[in-house]
């Protein structure tokens, strides 16, 4: 479903991946996690074009999105990539000027050109589905942190992706709230979507993620199914980063 | 008075009175407005049949300032909408003569030569002096008025005579008013440069009420003003008689040969009849020098000055006149309102029309400047940094005037209502970019970031996601803007349009209730932006609060 190989993304004199190489395969739930400043989010923002990287490649299904790719073809390569690619940020980003049925029948109106009313139907489903049906109508300032993120979450899904990318999406959340959020992933992924969730959230990882990779510095250090992982940690990088884990 | 103004702005003058012309002539001038490019509609010549060409068929479209005042052109007091004077009955009698009806074109007393250069109007017919060098540039007729400056000082004051005026008073130098640009400002400034201050005004009268109020020491006016205005200046005295001698003329176009023959004999015609000196004697500005009228006409020529025959008197005790025009008493509080509001209303409805017009296409302009500096390619950048910082650092008065007097130079004609629609909307566009561009700035980056990875194009994104937000932004400076622009219109009256401010200058100097109708003005000018402030203040409760 993804491949990604080689890439290399510097920032100024600063190297954040380096040659890392990473896949994914449908149906399947890999957790990113590692020391911040390790490229997760880096890897996430660069695979729906948010962010440029100098060499290696990118595959979404039958896109190949290349480093020196044309300044047309990257824009073709990249409407078909996000059209396909959910992307849920750790500020949420919602739109404040539209409610909570706004953000999410924006894109399959404006973009897939649904109509309307199967747009809000199928909204409604969504924000359901997420526990929002009562807050169909407020807008970003009247709901809580967690209460945003569910309705990202279902912003993101109004799409029907292939994938979707879950950039620390716990992270700026009190543990409460974090948790509803939690269980909504949790859904997805009973419910066989595929997912890439970066976090430094264990009970997230164990709760969803199928694989587990650790990064640091720029460089995958270790991966493999997360029962394996954690038991059995092989890297220096993972037992640290683990053990700081555990005891914050 | 709207309807006339804008009819004549569209190069086809037609009488006052004539209130579906307004509508049509409105209509026509949006019409032309909208469709861009066509906004520089091709210049209006117009070959009449008759050796003399005019530039709208069978009128004589003569130029004038009614802010200039009585007894040349100034608002009718019984109906302000209409003008009367000396002139305008000169006028009438001449394009008689040549078999044309005439209309008056108002137009800023000073850019006259522009306006009959440009095609807005077929002569200037406004207490224009024969100057030589103006005759390089226009063809002047024979003289119509020989007058004279009189100088005027206060009735109780220590000024006995011109040569007081060169020795200092109790604070220095004495300080004498004009009209600017006028014969009297070159006279003074002749006879006394340096020894005085010269003050210059925009219209005689408010330069007399100057002395009466003790601020000035003396003005020196054309004589008839100066006997005009006497009766509503009463604490003032004139000293000595007419000084300076001049000739008022007709000027035409440089070229427009046959026009300036028929007018010449036209004026002999009416000099040898009488009918002038009757005319003028109606108003009380006949007087001896008139006298060289007659050896005027029947030379048929004019050669300029000479040695005056007979030494100037002021026209007291001139012989008592057939007829009378003088002013009425000077009028007071509740009358002003009823005399000369609905006139300000009208005029105020024309700064309303400006103001709305134009600053929808400010802001869609500001927004696309504003879009295109922000999101456009490099080349774009620049060349819409230049534009905005050009149009920010340069007056739009001087704006308006490239328009309306250089465009026509290559070829290029905007009549004076879409000038001043493309004049303030170009203007106040470059202002409303910078406010965009704030109000741009300010959405989030996680905003673009959020619509781009939801499949939304850079285009679709600020359409529906990053431009309304900035909307809610900027709806307060924007509006503070729109306020702005409604005391900006005032500048209009440089391309002849007679909007609020200029129509309260126009009245102020003929009839001299000055605090009142300057209190009407404000008045008016508040009761248009007060709604817009509370306008803004709803919108800024209204729309929901931009969160991070």
């Amino acid at each position: 479903m993804i491949d990604i190989r080689g890439l290399y993304k510097r920032h100024g004199s600063l190297d954040i991946l380096r040659d890392l190489s990473f896949s994914v395969e449908q149906g399947e739930v890999a957790a990113i996690i590692g020391p911040s400043g390790g490229g997760k989010s880096t890897l996430l923002r660069c695979i729906n074009g948010l962010e440029r990287f100098e060499r290696g490649q990118i595959r979404v299904g039958d896109d190949i999105l290349t480093a020196d790719a044309s300044a047309k073809t990257r824009s073709r390569l990249l409407g078909s990539i996000r059209k396909r690619v959910g992307f849920v940020f750790q500020q949420f980003n919602l739109f404040p000027h539209l409610d909570a049925i706004g953000n999410v029948i924006e894109a399959p109106v404006h973009v897939l050109g649904k109509s309307r009313e199967a747009a809000i139907f199928e909204a409604e489903q969504l924000l359901g589905k997420v526990g929002l049906s009562d807050k169909l109508r407020s807008f970003s300032h009247e709901l809580s942190g967690g209460q945003q993120q569910r309705v990202a979450i279902a912003r993101a899904l109004a799409m029907q992706p292939d994938v979707l990318l879950l950039d620390e999406p716990t992270s700026a959340l009190d543990p409460l709230m974090a948790s509803e959020v939690m269980s909504v992933i949790a859904d997805l992924a009973r419910g066989g979507q595929t997912m890439i969730v970066v976090t430094h959230q264990l009970c997230l990882v164990k709760a969803v993620a199928s694989t587990v990779h650790v990064f640091a510095e720029g460089r995958r250090a270790e991966h493999g199914p997360t029962q394996a992982v954690f038991a059995n940690p092989q890297h220096e990088t993972t037992r640290a980063f683990l053990r700081k884990l555990s005891e914050g | 008075m709207l309807g006339y103004r804008c009819s004549t702005t569209l190069g086809s003058p037609t009488p006052p009175g004539v209130p579906k012309r307004l509508r049509r002539g409105i209509v026509a001038q949006l019409f032309v407005l909208v469709m861009l490019g066509a906004t520089l509609a091709p210049a209006n010549v117009v070959a009449a049949p008759s050796p003399i060409s005019v530039i709208t068929p069978g009128h004589l479209v003569w130029g004038g300032d009614q802010e200039g005042g009585g007894p040349y052109v100034y608002p009718a007091e019984d109906d302000p909408s209409r003008v009367i004077g000396f002139e305008v009955e000169l006028a009438d009698k001449l394009a008689a003569y040549v078999g044309l009806r005439a209309a008056f074109f108002q137009g800023q007393w000073d850019k006259m030569p522009e306006l009959l250069r440009t095609r807005k109007c077929d002569i200037v017919l406004n207490g224009y002096e024969w100057v030589p060098a103006r005759l390089e540039m226009m063809e002047a007729s024979i003289p119509y008025y020989v007058y004279g400056l009189q100088l005027l000082v206060r009735a109780e004051g220590d000024i006995r005579s011109w040569v007081d005026l060169e020795h200092d008073g109790p604070s220095g130098k004495r300080r004498v008013g004009v009209l600017g640009g006028s014969a009297a400002e070159k006279y003074v400034a002749g006879r006394l440069g340096g020894r005085v201050d010269i003050a210059s005004y925009d219209g005689s009268t408010d330069a007399m009420r100057e002395v009466e109020t003790n601020k000035l020491d003396a003005t020196v006016q054309d004589a008839p003003a100066a006997i005009f205005y006497r009766s509503r200046f009463p604490g003032l005295r004139a000293v000595e008689g007419p000084v300076g001698r001049g000739y008022y003329v007709v000027y035409a176009r440089k070229g427009d040969t046959a026009l300036v023959h028929a007018l010449n004999e036209a004026l002999s015609q009416l000099i040898e009849r009488g009918e002038l000196e009757t005319l003028y004697r109606a108003y009380g500005i006949w007087d001896d020098a008139q006298r060289e009228l007659y050896d005027i006409a029947r030379a048929g020529k004019f050669y300029g000055y000479r040695a005056p025959a007979v030494e100037a008197r002021t026209a007291d005790g001139a012989e008592s006149a057939t007829r009378s025009v003088a002013l009425g008493a000077r009028k007071h509080g509740l009358d002003v309102l009823v005399a000369y509001g609905p006139i300000l209303i009208q005029s105020a409805g024309l700064t309303l029309l400006l103001s709305c017009l134009s600053f929808p296409l400010a802001v869609m302009g500001g927004l696309l400047i504003a879009l295109g500096r922000l999101y456009g390619p490099r080349w774009l950048r620049g060349a819409l940094a230049m534009y905005v910082e050009f149009l920010r650092g340069t007056p739009v008065m001087l704006q308006l005037y490239f328009i309306f007097f250089f465009l026509p130079e290559i070829g290029i004609a905007v009549p004076a209502f879409s000038t001043a629609i493309l004049g303030l909307s170009i203007n106040y566009s470059a202002y409303e970019s910078e406010i965009y561009r704030a109000g741009l700035m300010a959405v989030p980056r996680g905003q673009m970031e959020a619509a781009l990875a939801l499949g939304m194009s850079r285009m679709l994104a600020l359409r529906r996601i990053i431009v309304p937000q900035a909307m809610r932004i900027v709806v307060p400076p924007v509006v503070n803007d729109f306020i702005a622009l409604f005391k900006d219109t005032s500048v209009c009256s440089v391309v002849t349009l007679v909007e609020l401010t200029k129509r309260f200058s126009v009245l102020s100097q003929s009839t001299q209730s000055t605090a009142e109708l300057m209190l009407l003005t404000a008045v008016l000018y508040l009761l248009m932006s007060y709604p817009l402030s509370l306008l803004s203040r709803r919108l800024e409760i209204g729309l929901a609060p931009v969160a991070a």
